[in-house]
């Protein structure tokens, strides 16, 4: 067997090996057993002991302070094979490395360290940002550390935290300066066992909407003591550096989404291959088959800007602060309308929740539906964007990016370089590479470009110039920010991830197109006009058959996809533009 | 099964008690906590599965099963949107009470109400008004919504029928003591081998029919979706419910009906949610104000609110075209069915981005917020899913646009006066095509000379839009006229639907009195539609402030959301 | 549309019907069986209601929309076509 054409699916393979076919009930970590936790509410302790002997936790670790992680894509790939089976265990396992994602971008080299070894060695960390009055408002948070005794007294909760009661250690921003403001939190790391029992106080487990099983809940103290050392990284730093740290992790849940919406498809085109309507398989009514090949596309755009703003972690920390915000609305959002659109097709498997596996397709509906809502939600990822917009309009105007640095971001085929967290900024000061430079890459489109590519290509590009000339017309304000310019966001967002289409398959298409399993979906550059088709339709809108809507083709690219589609799910492979074998019973 | 015919009790004592404001008042205040028939009691019984027994209670004192009877047969049942409106009560609380209650039962009788003899008839009113339970037993699980295809067979047996097969995700089939079950009774595989058969279950024998578990749910918890499995089970000839070999055509037309009525009472959990989410973007303080104060909470919101004004016109006209345009009714309801649901459920999706975190809890103040999010997809695919109400339409379009969309005369204006009288509902009048015939499109062209100038350019926008089906229309494909249409298809079929929902606004506005005759819901909601057909222009500010107003005041006063703005509970 | 007064032959109606069942089905009309049950060619249900539209259209003659079901064949619709033409 040949080198996998991207090597962090080697990875993905070797664990996903490991776990088996999730649809095997014989399994520990399989769809039933999940969804029999997911029944109980219970927490899935027994898959995440099997998670830590599998040694996935090194996963959440750079490799500088000893764990496993050179590149981020090895975290985003090790969160994706977990969510597909079950975003409980995702979340309730991966949250660690949000606990412990503070230490990497804002500590010092030894507390760093001490972190890792603490995630090395199995411990679990929770993140305890919000409060139940003030959810994202973090700069009115009331946790107070107080000085005291060399080091802090703390007072006050936190709530809806992931594993705040499972959890060994807590990563608390506190408030340390009583006036507040952006310097006047600091993070913590309240190590519980250290505290004892005496010295904090869980709250109850609330009940959720889906991830049924997770710990939400939160943990208050009423003056416990914390030493100067248990300080993370500079005094009146905990907002900047947590604000880092979610650049990485508000880029990285989208594994979180990827995952559900590879279950979701699955589901649902075994559903469309198995039933029948009007005396044919549902995937031979063209209706249904569009669907299921909308929701294709969708999921490669997904996948597609995640992978290459999770390398630009690495290649371009400077703009994540864009490209963050672009993810982290992008993916979690057209994945719920992917699921709903998909719901449709499924009718009432859609909401039945019996116990096979009719009754899994509500369950990633459920559980999927809070990616878009923690962690910083729709309405501040959008925000962000705003926030971004003088920046971005000069910058395109001026033509202005980083062609290496994209380069190394797109291309999967290397290594990205090294992760500097030094480089990280609170906003952009060259914009978005990625898009900024889109112009003169399609100027110059290799030769053999499929001529509706290019012209798809060239129409992103006047659909971008349009958007940042409303841009740069947008008056900035701190407060009251105009509900158009939330939907001129989400208009740059879909320019984002076209751009990323297009640079991902310029850098990959010689290597990736050559490998056998997915060569039908570089044949001709498919992949990239469905995507293109897909996203200057959310862009431009109109009727059907004309331009936008369906593309001036009535949308038959997609119908080239459904082969290419069947054989990645008959082949027990991962719906990606990159080959990567499953070990999905092959039906 | 015996059809005597008894003279129900007279209700007319309690008709003061029961309609949308009786209702309301019996429903109490759903914010105080110790109200059994409140938010938290709600939320509470769907935790553990049971339908509100409470609720039940009530619905039986106060009759809400006269509703559906029709007044011939001793019930309340006049008209269809007066229908939607009283039910709507009850949706606004619980979607889980008004389904399992309620409505399931109007969409059993529907049948027999169109198809039945006078005994049936009878027999069924009374059951109904003796606050006793029908179930529809039509779905197999294998066959989803292509009920020709349906297997259970009821085979000619002296002196009558057996019956082979199972019914899945059957409400109420266990407490159900009337079933109205379709079955296979002829072997073609066209659509004259079904029947309907009107079962009473109590005189069944007991071994031949046996009750499947309970299919859990993720919306409508409560909801008591079962099934029955019968092998070998006799039953009487005189079930069968209208003709042998008719019931796919009773189908096609007793469910107008209920098509045109159940998106209208679901239009009630889309008002408790607007309400929930006024409730936390009031209080909630964000970066130094209320969430109320950011601009794109106050636009969501009012969003929100024209939204759920357009789902109520559409459904209302839907369900008043069944008396005053029967002809036409195949189209429009199967619109008000695929459009309604899509909408409240969008809706809904945009407020809880809105509520964030809080959207997601079962617990809490605005717990009732999830809850009624997990139910509407059930309302979606319940009794006809978005694809089968297109279907219903598609092979229709070149015929609409020859003949209907050219030269239509506007619909009676009593369509749209909510407050206007309507002729009696004949189900014998219902036809299961429409043969190009479309009066509700034509006001589309009546608005373009709107004295509103606002209103007036959105009309002729929209009018030329189906100038344009049209053309698309005519020539349509032929394969798209068959099961094998394309998603081109479906796009124009959706887009045609969209017009009709504008077309019903602008009627229900040129008709109404107070905030309904005022034009700026109607730009807005115009604005809203539109942007569905891809027009980029958002609802115009002036407009938004004047909504968010209205909204408020609404919020304050009590009063609900809809067309009606009638005063609520607490 | 032929005149009302003569009533079409049934080889004509049979053509006629061909040529729109191999029209909806897009196929060539020498292979739409008229005996066969035109459900199997893609006019399920609701699908078959339509050719009460087509019938008007061309003999101007109303007929029920559930004539596709009522005679689900080619041949099972012409003989009633050619019945209610002649007592026209």
């Amino acid at each position: 067997m040949s080198h996998p054409p991207y090597a962090p699916y080697a990875l993905t393979e070797r664990l996903e090996r490991r776990f088996g076919d999730p649809g095997d009930a014989a399994r520990a970590f399989s769809l039933a057993r999940c969804a029999e936790l997911d029944r109980r509410a219970e927490f899935p302790a027994a898959i995440c002991r099997e998670l830590d002997e599998a040694g996935v936790a090194a996963y959440y670790v750079p490799a500088r302070f000893g764990g496993a992680v050179r590149t981020f894509e090895d975290t985003l790939q090790v969160v994706r094979l977990m969510a597909r089976r079950d975003l409980t265990v995702a979340i309730g396992h991966g949250k660690t490395f949000l606990g412990g994602v503070s230490a990497w971008v804002g500590a010092g080299p030894d507390q760093a360290r001490r972190v890792a070894a603490e995630v090395l060695g199995g411990g679990v960390v929770s993140w305890a940002l919000t409060e139940r009055a003030h959810g994202s408002d973090l700069l009115a948070g009331e946790v107070t550390a107080v000085p005291a005794d060399g080091g802090y007294r703390v007072t006050g909760e936190k709530w809806l935290i992931n594993n705040a009661t499972r959890s060994d250690v807590v990563c608390l921003l506190a408030r340390t300066d009583p006036a507040g403001g952006p310097r006047g939190f600091s993070l913590l790391l309240m190590d519980k066992r250290r505290l004892g029992p005496d010295g904090y106080r869980c709250l109850p487990k609330v009940r959720t909407h889906g991830v049924r099983g997770a710990d939400i809940s939160g943990i208050g103290f009423d003056g416990a003591a914390a030493g100067a050392g248990d300080l993370l990284g500079a005094p009146g730093g905990g907002v900047e550096t947590v604000l880092k740290g979610l650049q990485l992790t508000r880029t990285l849940v989208a594994a979180l989404s990827l995952g559900a919406a590879d279950r979701a498809l699955r589901l649902c085109t075994g559903f469309a291959l198995g039933h029948a309507l009007y005396g044919r398989r549902l995937v031979d009514l063209p209706h249904a088959a569009r669907t299921l090949t909308t929701a294709y596309t969708d999921l490669l755009i997904a996948e597609v800007l995640s992978l290459v703003a999770t390398r630009a972690i690495h290649a371009l920390p400077g703009e994540l602060s864009v490209l963050s915000a672009v993810v982290k609305y992008h993916v979690p959002t057209s994945v719920d309308a992917l699921i709903a659109n998909l719901g449709q097709t499924m009718g009432a498997r859609a909401f039945l929740a019996t116990d096979d596996v009719h009754g899994l397709f509500q369950k990633v509906e459920r559980d999927h539906r809070i990616v878009g809502i923690f962690d910083g939600n729709t309405l501040v990822n959008l925000n962000a964007v705003i926030n971004h917009f003088p920046v971005l309009a000069r910058m395109f105007a001026e033509g202005r990016a980083d062609e290496t640095a994209v380069a190394a971001a797109a291309d999967v085929a290397q290594p990205p370089p090294e992760f500097d967290p030094d480089r990280l900024g609170l906003l952009s000061r060259t914009g978005c590479s990625l898009l900024q430079g889109l112009p003169a890459v399609v100027a110059a489109l290799p030769a053999g470009t499929p001529p509706a590519v290019a012209d798809a290509a060239r129409r992103l590009c006047a659909a971008a110039a349009d958007v940042h000339a409303r841009m740069a017309a947008h008056r900035p304000t701190a407060r009251a920010v105009p509900a158009a310019a939330f939907d001129l966001a989400r208009e740059y967002v879909l320019c984002v991830t076209g751009a990323a289409c297009v640079r991902f398959w310029l850098h990959n298409r010689e290597r990736a197109g050559g490998a056998e399993r997915t060569a039908g979906l570089w044949d001709g550059a498919l992949w990239l006009e469905a995507c293109l088709t897909r996203v200057l339709g959310a862009l431009r809108p109109g009727p059907p058959g004309e331009d936008g809507g369906d593309g001036g083709d009535g949308g038959a690219v997609y119908d080239r996809l459904l082969p290419e589609l069947l054989a990645q799910y008959r082949g027990g492979f991962l719906f990606s533009p990159l080959p990567c074998r499953l070990p999905e019973e092959r039906p | 099964m015996t059809h005597a015919i008894a003279a129900p009790a007279d209700r007319a004592d309690r008709a003061d008690q029961t309609g949308p404001a009786g209702l309301e008042a019996r429903l109490g205040d759903p914010l105080d906590p110790a109200n059994p028939l409140g938010h938290a009691a709600v939320v509470a019984a769907d935790e553990r599965g049971e339908i509100l027994a409470a609720g039940e209670e009530m619905l039986d004192a106060c009759g809400l099963n006269a509703e559906f009877v029709p007044r011939s047969l001793g019930g309340r049942f006049e008209r269809a949107d007066r229908l939607a409106e009283t039910v709507r009560a009850v949706f606004r609380r619980d979607v889980t009470l008004g389904l399992g209650y309620g409505i399931t039962n109007f969409v059993a009788a529907a049948p027999v109400w169109a198809s039945g003899d006078a005994g049936q008839r009878a027999w069924l009113a009374r059951l109904l008004l003796g606050n006793r339970r029908a179930a529809a037993a039509y779905t197999e699980l294998r066959h989803g919504n292509d009920f020709t295809r349906n297997e259970l067979t009821a085979l000619p047996a002296a002196p009558g029928f057996v019956v082979d097969g199972r019914k899945e995700l059957v409400n109420n089939a266990e407490r159900a003591d009337a079933v109205v079950l379709f079955a296979r009774t002829g072997d073609g595989p066209g659509s004259r081998s079904h029947s309907h058969l009107l079962v009473d279950m109590t005189a069944l024998p007991a071994g031949r029919r046996r009750y499947l578990p309970r299919f859990p749910t993720a919306g409508v918890r409560g909801c008591l979706l079962g099934g029955i499995e019968f092998a070998g089970c006799p039953v009487p000839g005189d079930a069968l419910l209208g003709e042998r070999g008719g019931a796919m055509e009773t189908v096609l037309k007793a469910f107008q009906v209920t098509r045109a009525v159940l998106p209208g009472v679901v239009v009630g959990a889309l008002d408790t949610q607007l309400r929930t989410a006024l409730s936390f973007a009031g209080r909630r303080v964000l970066y130094g104000g209320t969430v109320a104060d950011l601009p794109n909470a106050r636009s969501a919101l009012a969003g929100a609110f024209l939204d759920l004004l357009v789902c109520d016109a559409l459904s209302t006209v839907g369900a008043r075209a069944l008396h005053l345009c029967p002809a036409e009714t195949s189209v429009l309801t199967a619109a008000v069915k695929y459009l309604v649901p899509k909408i409240l459920r969008e809706a809904s999706y945009d407020l809880s981005v809105l509520v964030g975190a809080r959207s997601y809890l079962r617990e809490g103040p605005y717990a009732i917020f999830e809850k009624m999010m997990r139910d509407l997809p059930l309302v979606t695919f319940a009794h006809a899913n978005a694809a089968v109400c297109q279907a219903t339409i598609i092979p229709q379009l070149p015929r609409l646009a020859a003949r209907g969309w050219p030269r239509a005369e506007p619909p009676p204006d009593a369509l749209f006066d909510l407050g206007a009288g309507l002729p009696p509902l004949d189900f014998g009048r219902l036809a299961i095509n429409a043969r190009g015939a479309d009066g509700l499109s034509a006001m589309l062209a009546v608005a373009a000379d709107d004295a509103d100038p606002r209103v007036a350019a959105s009309a002729a926008r929209l009018a030329a839009e189906l100038a344009r089906l049209r053309r698309r229309c005519r020539d349509l494909p032929a394969r798209d006229r068959t099961v094998l249409a394309s998603r081109a298809a479906f796009d124009l079929c959706e887009r045609y639907i969209v017009l009709l929902a504008a077309a019903a606004c602008i009627g229900v506005r040129r008709n109404g009195t107070g905030f309904r005759a005022e034009p700026d819901w109607l730009v807005g909601a115009l604005a809203r539609l539109e942007a569905r057909l891809g027009r980029r222009e958002r609802v115009p500010a002036d407009i938004e402030a004047r909504l968010t107003a209205e909204l408020s005041a609404r919020f304050d006063d009590h009063l609900t959301f809809d067309l009606y703005a009638r005063r609520l509970a607490g | 549309m032929p005149d009302a007064s003569t009533v079409p032959s049934e080889r004509a109606i049979r053509e006629w019907l061909i040529e729109r069942v191999a029209f909806y089905a897009e196929r060539a009309p020498d292979t739409v069986d008229p005996d066969a049950q035109i459900v199997e060619l893609g006019l399920d249900s609701v699908y078959a209601l339509n050719l009460c539209g087509d019938v008007e259209d061309e003999f101007g003659l109303e007929v029920e929309p559930t004539l596709g079901w009522d005679h689900p064949t080619v041949n099972a619709i012409t003989a009633f076509l050619l019945g209610e033409l002649g007592h026209r």
